[in-house]
């Protein structure tokens, strides 16, 4: 009997131990890594974010004390957070809407957007009128445009996406008007969803269709208005359908925000931006 | 007489058919895992070493490891479990043990529990950003991360501990009021023990249902792949790095099926040292 107290009395105290050291680390480790560290939150564009991740990471390298989270979701969220002051820097993959205005953009980098199709597809090159007869579907099998007799799988991208915004922009056409078999969010789902359909068209960022296609993908990408779709070709700003990659703020930026955004634009972050296969924005 | 010859070999035949198709249906249930399992396996080996497991990552994920992701995960994990199972275990038992199945009372909790298990994921996420992040200035940290997904995991921990408690046949109940042992020794002494496997099989629901949250993560407990320093870092969870390898960065298929292999490893070894301890803690219990 006395054992069985004892037993239970020990237990009780290495739970109750357990319990308050748990309590403890959650309230004191805060405190003690916050202490005297400058932090700086971004958010937006999924495109960006792992491109500002990387330059995040050299800047952390070159100034201590500095910590940058950066956060991912969209380029409207980007705008959204730091209109409402939740994120310092915003990150967005288009440039700004005459709306936008009250905000101040700094370009990082260049990107294109290329339609992609299955590599066994006979078509090399569209027109415009062609994309926008496929994207509304007024035509709908491959033999119209050269192809093969199939029907055509439309790929588009989601509401809010900035290459949706600027591809619509490119081919004078309101979203509604598109009529999409698949709908899809991110560049690598896009690549998935052609290399895994032979009738399918979609469009994607040109670095990561050129870097799917060295790595063997089954993946074609289409020329526009003659010109053909390649980091080259963005590089040299004859490609018609290229963005920028934008870096906003809500006020003219100055202290620790300043000093990334000169960071992010400098050539020190050039070898960064290639990796990730976009364009720098001083190379033209 | 002769009759019956056939009839009985008809029979047999159904019997047979019967259980071929029962066993052909467990056999396509565990096929889709081990097909599961091998297609993970074949992608994620090569790319996996001890390396992979200690090194934080770089170059978006394409190379590097996932120390800094798995220290978040199990951060978020272990927040969201410390939060959720008080308040869902002691509603449990309110439930079972202290209020009548049919009250009022009980059918209320119980119905908006049901409502909450039903809630999409996503719709946990923006309460959590715009309530954790924003309202209670939690910024994005593991912190509201694991708040968020304390909430997700109340109905599932609640409605499984519940069905636990109330398993337990009323005899056991009845015999220790006539051995004049209080409500609450009981409770703790034998009806707790004796429902422990269902407490752990609702606690392992929960932990695999965390670990595989994705759409709650993304904006409360955030995407920095960073070594967390404090509960108050934004922290990035594994499924959300395995969504983002496979989806947004070109190149990190093998990264990402190597994360696969390690979430899946983490669930399996998760489930059977929680299945165990269950087992052990059950006979201690009720033999002491």
């Amino acid at each position: 009997m006395v054992k069985i107290i004892v037993f239970s009395l020990t237990s009780r105290f290495v739970i109750a131990t357990t319990v308050i050291t748990f309590c403890g680390l959650i309230w004191t480790v805060p405190t003690a890594a916050n202490a005297g560290s400058q932090r700086l939150v971004l958010t937006g564009s999924s495109t960006v974010a792992p491109l500002i991740n990387e330059i995040a990471r050299r800047f952390e390298a070159q100034s201590s004390g500095v910590r940058i989270d950066v956060q991912t979701g969209g380029s409207s969220r980007g705008v959204n957070d730091v209109r409402k002051n939740i994120a310092d820097i915003g990150m967005i993959s288009r440039a700004l809407k005459t709306d936008e205005k009250d905000l101040h953009a700094f370009t990082v980098a260049l990107d294109g957007i290329s339609l992609i199709v299955h590599a066994d597809n006979p078509v090399t090159a569209l027109g415009r009128q062609q994309i926008a007869d496929i994207f509304t579907g007024n035509v709908s099998r491959w033999r119209a445009v050269g192809g093969t007799d199939a029907r055509i799988t439309v790929v588009n991208k989601a509401e809010g996406r900035s290459t949706l915004e600027l591809f619509l922009e490119y081919l004078q056409v309101k979203n509604s008007a598109i009529k999409p078999h698949i709908i899809i969010g991110d560049n690598a789902q896009g690549i998935k969803t052609v290399t895994g359909n032979r009738n399918a068209i979609g469009y994607v960022s040109i670095g990561a269709a050129e870097y799917e296609v060295q790595r063997g993908a089954s993946l074609r990408l289409l020329a526009l208005d003659g010109v053909e779709a390649s980091v080259e070709n963005v590089r040299n700003g004859t490609f018609p359908l290229s963005r920028p990659l934008n870096l906003i703020t809500a006020s003219e930026p100055n202290g620790l925000v300043r000093e990334f955004i000169r960071f992010a634009q400098s050539p020190q972050v050039h070898d960064l931006i290639e990796a990730q296969y976009f364009v720098p924005a001083d190379a033209n | 007489m002769p009759e019956t010859i056939p009839l009985q070999t008809k029979q047999k035949i159904r019997d047979c058919t019967a259980q071929g198709l029962i066993y052909l249906a467990v056999l396509l249930v565990s096929a889709v895992f081990v097909w599961l399992l091998t297609d993970l396996v074949r992608g994620g080996i090569a790319h996996l070493s001890w390396a992979f497991l200690t090194e934080s990552p770089h170059d978006a994920g394409r190379t590097g490891g996932i120390a800094s992701i798995l220290v978040s995960t199990l951060l978020i994990l272990l927040v969201a479990l410390i939060t959720a199972i008080p308040l869902a275990w002691s509603t449990a038992i309110l439930m079972a043990e202290f209020v009548p199945v049919e009250s009022n009372f009980g059918k209320t909790v119980r119905f908006s529990l049901y409502v909450l298990a039903g809630v999409p994921s996503i719709v946990f996420g923006l309460f959590g950003n715009a309530f954790f992040s924003i309202y209670l200035g939690l910024g994005f940290s593991i912190l509201s991360g694991g708040l968020t997904l304390a909430c997700m995991l109340l109905p599932i921990l609640t409605s499984t501990a519940e069905a636990g408690l109330r398993a337990v046949p009323d005899t056991y109940r009845l015999s220790a009021a006539a051995l004049g042992i209080s409500r609450t020794a009981a409770l703790i002494h034998l009806i707790m023990p004796a429902a422990a496997p269902a407490l752990t099989a609702g606690l392992l629901i929960g932990v695999g249902r965390a670990l595989a949250e994705t759409a709650a993560l993304l904006f409360t407990s955030g995407y920095v792949d960073r070594m967390p320093g404090s509960l108050l870092d934004s922290g990035r969870a594994l499924a959300l790095h395995i969504f983002d390898l496979s989806m947004n960065v070109p190149g990190g298929d093998n990264a990402a099926y190597a994360s696969a292999l390690v979430l899946v490893c983490l669930l399996l070894s998760i489930n059977i040292l929680a299945m165990k301890l269950a087992y052990g803690l059950q006979r201690r219990k009720i033999m002491t």
